[in-house]
């Protein structure tokens, strides 16, 4: 994780520095904002990367000398085989869009089915 | 149902494999099937990208209008440049990669399966929403051009609630990348194998990570563009419309904020499927691994700063300052043409199918490349801006670049996805078909650039120097119709009668190699030591293993 970290780190660099340049150079405001927005998300990340201790700890594949039987035994997470609940959800959020353009009438079918589908997929993470 | 996974050093494959049914192939989450599901439907959208482009061909084969009228042909143009920018090329990719990734690093799965298969869904349903605002929209289908100008695509010049649709789609297919994108970097970062250290990745994964970078910086700036715009035209809003004192420039900063680097979104991962062919049918190590990473960190960071060459003759950018950012990117795009080149050189090299399509992506990716540069200089863009020339420079990087690398890794990857080969006589017979078909196709669009036929026009007046390239240009549109109809000849016979492919028929590098074809659930029976960034090849060869 640590050379992730790292790399996100400059990238958000590259953004608020090449974005300072711009302003600079052109004084125009929505080239700008649009340079800095970019060294946002990369800073979220490598915050998160270094919060959880990427810059700190050596994980087992960041080590370029470990063996796969050292992880045997760790546990990876909870991996559902099949959900039904993506494809409702996707059709509540069109019915939503839909609603916008052909009336709100269909607005509240959209939402219903959306929160349903948002509470299918929230169950099922449990199970 | 769920499972929950220990790391183990084996898990058991299935005997004989599982064929799935379609409910459960359509709910599963299981990555393999996620991303075949990805790679299968954006092909369905390519064919009917490809059909449209057809019917343009044949509508311009000839000066006077014959076939479409001229709304019909704008909604063909609009229809056809949405679909394979946003629902072919960038999801094959993103198909490719929740296949592969997995697989490339030693993990199970994705780190979020529920998130992908929604994120697949999500793409579909942009799918539909996008091909019906062409078809079934009252009032008229969307034509204002994939890249939706405003004022063209305000109320007033567009009153059909076809663009409406469109917009809709558009946001969809954004939701998807930026779930896709965020369940890679988890992935790639969270759940590597041990010794998979980032600087053994497969390169093809680390032209992922940056292709997902890339689409969670530049989606959200379009999405509050298509947002804006849908406020303009159903909700009273002015952010766009001169009239109300908006500003359509600010859309096109929006919009090619997201535009541009969505033109690497459409080559990284084709870069990493040709850098995974090119050293296992040269039969070396990757030359300038290292270098290599650099340059798609390179490429990925200097296309967030070129958008604007898109609006040099807007008069309203710097000039200069895009001009030389746009420039600065054939450095690194230089590096990976030399590596490429230095994997090969006294390579043992074999033609095979992948190596012959990588073959043609180099050269006609060079001609799209170089012609970027003079389309990055701001006085000949002011020249060829919005004729032809353009088109085929387009043409050139992403069909003869990212399509033949979807048929590379097509052929490439194949083999590991059903347990069949393709065949190898067919596959040679689409590749040349391709390369030919493509260069009469487009090569000619370069001299009806120079010679200033606009792009987007129906139709053209007799004998002024566009009627022979233009008929030209549709010959080899038909020849590579042709090419894809063999194609899919192939693939059905090759389905139909298999030809088992064991687990590692090519001599591969990476670790979905190591694996059975196809793998089993959760992806490997045992891992070997991670050494270097070629763990097959060291598992065959420990005499040669570092």
């Amino acid at each position: 994780m640590r050379t992730a970290a790292w790399m996100m780190l400059a990238l958000s660099a590259f953004g608020a520095i090449s974005g300072t340049i711009y302003w600079f150079v052109t004084f125009e405001p929505a080239g700008t904002l649009l340079l800095w927005s970019f060294s946002l998300m990369p800073l979220i990340v490598a915050g998160y990367l270094v919060l959880h201790g990427a810059v700190r700890t050596r994980t087992l594949e960041d080590d370029p000398d470990a063996r796969p039987d050292r992880a045997a035994g760790q546990e990876l997470g909870t991996f559902p085989a099949a959900s039904t609940w993506p494809v409702v959800l996707v059709l509540g959020s069109i019915t939503v869009g839909a609603s916008l353009v052909y009336g709100l009438l269909l607005l509240p079918v959209g939402l219903g089915v959306t929160a349903l589908a948002v509470l299918g997929l929230m169950r099922e993470s449990r199970s | 149902m769920s499972v929950t996974l220990e790391r183990p050093v084996a898990a058991q494959p299935e005997e004989p494999p599982h064929r799935m049914g379609p409910v459960e192939r359509l709910t599963s989450t299981d990555h393999k099937n996620v991303g075949i599901l990805y790679c299968v439907t954006a092909f369905g959208f390519f064919l009917v990208g490809g059909a449209l482009a057809g019917l343009m061909r044949v509508e311009l084969a000839e000066p006077a209008r014959q076939v479409v009228s001229t709304q019909a042909y704008n909604t063909m143009f609009t229809i056809h440049g949405t679909v394979m920018i946003f629902l072919f090329v960038a999801p094959f990719g993103i198909g490719l990669a929740n296949y592969l990734i997995p697989l490339q690093i030693g993990a199970p799965d994705m780190a979020f399966p529920r998130l992908n298969l929604t994120s697949y869904w999500f793409f579909a349903g942009a799918g539909l929403l996008i091909l019906l605002s062409g078809v079934a929209s009252a009032g008229g289908g969307a034509a204002m051009g994939w890249y939706a100008y405003t004022p063209l695509s305000e109320l007033r010049y567009s009153p059909g609630v076809g663009v409406d649709l469109w917009i809709l789609g558009i946001v969809l297919v954004a939701i998807s990348n930026v779930m896709g994108g965020v369940n890679i970097l988890a992935t790639v970062f969270l759940m590597r194998a041990p010794g998979m250290t980032m600087w053994r990745l497969p390169i093809f994964t680390w032209n992922m990570v940056v292709t997902a970078i890339l689409g969670l910086v530049a989606f959200p700036p379009a999405v509050a563009a298509f947002a804006l715009l849908f406020i303009d035209r159903r909700l009273g809003g002015h952010a766009f419309d001169p009239l109300g004192g908006g500003d359509p420039a600010l859309y096109q900063h929006l919009f090619w904020f997201l535009g541009h680097p969505e033109v690497y979104i459409l080559i990284l991962p084709f870069f990493g499927i040709i850098t995974e062919v090119i050293p296992v049918f040269s039969r070396k190590p990757l030359f300038g691994y290292l270098g290599l990473v650099l340059a798609t960190m390179a490429i990925g960071a200097l296309s967030m700063g070129v958008w604007a060459h898109h609006m040099f003759t807007t008069g309203v950018v710097s000039n200069p300052f895009f001009s030389a950012m746009s420039l600065l990117i054939a450095v690194p795009t230089g590096v990976k043409f030399f590596a490429w080149t230095g994997t090969m050189w006294k390579g043992k090299i074999s033609f095979t199918v992948p190596m012959l399509f990588a073959l043609g992506f180099l050269l006609n990716f060079l001609i799209g490349g170089v012609t970027g540069v003079m389309l990055a200089s701001a006085p000949i863009d002011f020249h060829m801006n919005d004729s032809y020339f353009v088109v085929a420079h387009f043409h050139y990087t992403i069909m003869g670049g990212s399509v033949f690398a979807i048929f590379a890794g097509i052929f490439f990857w194949f083999p590991k996805m059903t347990g069949a080969m393709l065949r190898e006589r067919l596959g040679r017979v689409v590749a040349v078909l391709l390369f030919v078909g493509f260069n009469l196709t487009f090569w000619p669009q370069f001299v009806l650039g120079l010679r200033g036929f606009p792009r987007r026009y129906v139709s053209y007046p007799p004998n002024i120097g566009f009627d022979t390239p233009n008929l030209v240009s549709t010959i080899g549109y038909a020849v590579m119709f042709s090419a894809v109809v063999v194609f899919l000849a192939d693939v059905a016979v090759s389905l139909r009668r298999r030809v088992p492919a064991g687990d590692d028929p090519w001599g591969g590098n990476s670790l979905e190699w190591v694996t059975s074809s196809p793998p089993p659930e959760h992806n490997f029976d045992a891992l070997p030591p991670i050494r270097s960034e070629r763990p097959a090849f060291d598992l065959r060869h420990p005499e040669l293993a570092p």
